[in-house]
């Protein structure tokens, strides 16, 4: 099992993994098409003063995600950096990684991941408490959100475990890469989709008012 | 208003108009994480101490996506909640906002296009584009008048 689950599984999930972000991605820019460009003039406009600059960025502040929602926006940084970081930067991956690729990325010591490792469960433990106990977001939870937080927890679960060797490590180290080879799978077709849709959507709004100006729109 | 004026649901309607803008809508709706965090954009939130009924992404996903998900099989007393959801719970002001950048309110106009189509609430017949007569066979001459689809919208604001 544990063979098939590095050699062929792998493969398995890994295509379906950069195929799904390349389906996904192809499908967003075919349900769009070219716009033709705002007219922006140079002219004319007046600069803030100091204190019209102070006060634009207290309103900015106070109206962002970090000033309406302290907690929810520090852990949800925290937790999706983390996310990110841990796999990519623990060395027994990076040894892998070269061991087939040879490629590595540098590594942080393994006492530091753990810990990381530990705020990651203790994000996914706040999201899931959250979809339990905040009624607006109990009002819109399926079972989905939770099977999706679930499926993102469930890597970090074990390999946590498989690191402190609690229990037999060769089947937990089995588990840990199905695990993670279901998360691979899940990102491009499920709501873990917004790994993807956050870069298109982070450029959305800045794209409407400045940076292209606002070149490309939906098609329907 | 007594049960036999109204007009039968048109599933093939609905559908021709769900697949309008399929591709766009599902996945909007597909992209919504879920994170609640559009509530406080939304005035009706504020001032109704915080009630998930008003918050714009359970408005969206309570008729649009139940639209999606159930292929347009729904009935009349479905479509009667969702009436209530963007009419009475939503003022199509246009402010919310959503991290993602999913475009709220353009689904839930589109939502009430959909319901305008089988006669709820008020039917403007060049909202979407479509032949006026095909609106005029299937939804004006059939449907209800209009004096007594505002009474049947004010029965429903009345009931809250």
């Amino acid at each position: 099992m544990y063979e098939l689950a590095r050699g062929p599984l792998m493969w398995i999930a890994a295509v379906v993994f950069v195929g799904g972000i390349g389906y996904r991605v192809v499908q967003l820019f075919r349900l769009t098409k070219k716009k033709e460009r705002a007219y922006c003039p140079a002219h004319g406009i007046r600069e803030d003063s100091p204190e019209e600059r102070k006060l634009r960025a207290i309103i900015f502040l106070q109206n962002s995600l970090l000033g309406q929602h302290p907690v929810m926006a520090i852990v949800s940084l925290v937790f999706h950096l983390f996310l990110f970081a841990v796999p990519v930067l623990t060395h027994a991956h990076n040894l892998l990684w070269r061991e087939s690729w040879g490629i590595s990325f540098f590594s942080l010591p393994d006492g530091l991941i753990d810990i990381m490792t530990v705020i990651v469960l203790l994000g996914a433990l706040f999201f899931f408490m959250r979809r339990l106990v905040v009624p607006r977001v109990r009002a819109i939870s399926t079972l989905h959100d939770h099977l999706v937080l679930f499926i993102t927890a469930a890597p970090f679960l074990t390999g946590f475990t498989a690191y402190h060797q609690w229990a037999d490590y060769r089947t937990i180290i089995t588990v840990h890469i199905l695990a993670g080879q279901l998360m691979l799978i899940a990102i491009p077709f499920t709501k873990l989709g917004h790994m993807i849709f956050f870069f298109f959507a982070r450029t959305l709004f800045g794209s409407e008012f400045s940076m292209w100006r606002g070149s490309r729109t939906w098609s329907v | 208003m007594p049960e036999d004026v109204r007009t039968p649901i048109d599933l093939k309607r609905i559908r021709e108009m769900l697949n309008l803008k399929k591709g766009r809508m599902k996945l909007c709706l597909s992209a919504c994480a879920g994170c609640t965090l559009c509530a406080e954009s939304c005035f009706l939130f504020r001032s109704h101490d915080g009630d998930p009924r008003y918050m714009p992404s359970y408005k969206v996903l309570n008729s649009l996506g139940t639209l999606y998900k159930k292929r347009g099989k729904v009935s009349r007393a479905q479509l009667e909640q969702m009436r209530d959801l963007i009419w009475r719970n939503c003022v199509l002001c246009e402010r919310c906002y959503c991290p993602f950048g999913i475009d709220l309110p353009n689904m839930i106009a589109f939502a009430r296009s959909i319901l305008r189509s089988q006669g709820i609430c008020g039917v403007y017949p060049h909202s979407l584009g479509a032949p006026e007569e095909d609106y005029q066979r299937g939804v004006i001459e059939d449907g209800p008048s209009e004096t007594e689809q505002e009474d049947a919208c004010d029965a429903g604001r009345a009931s809250e």
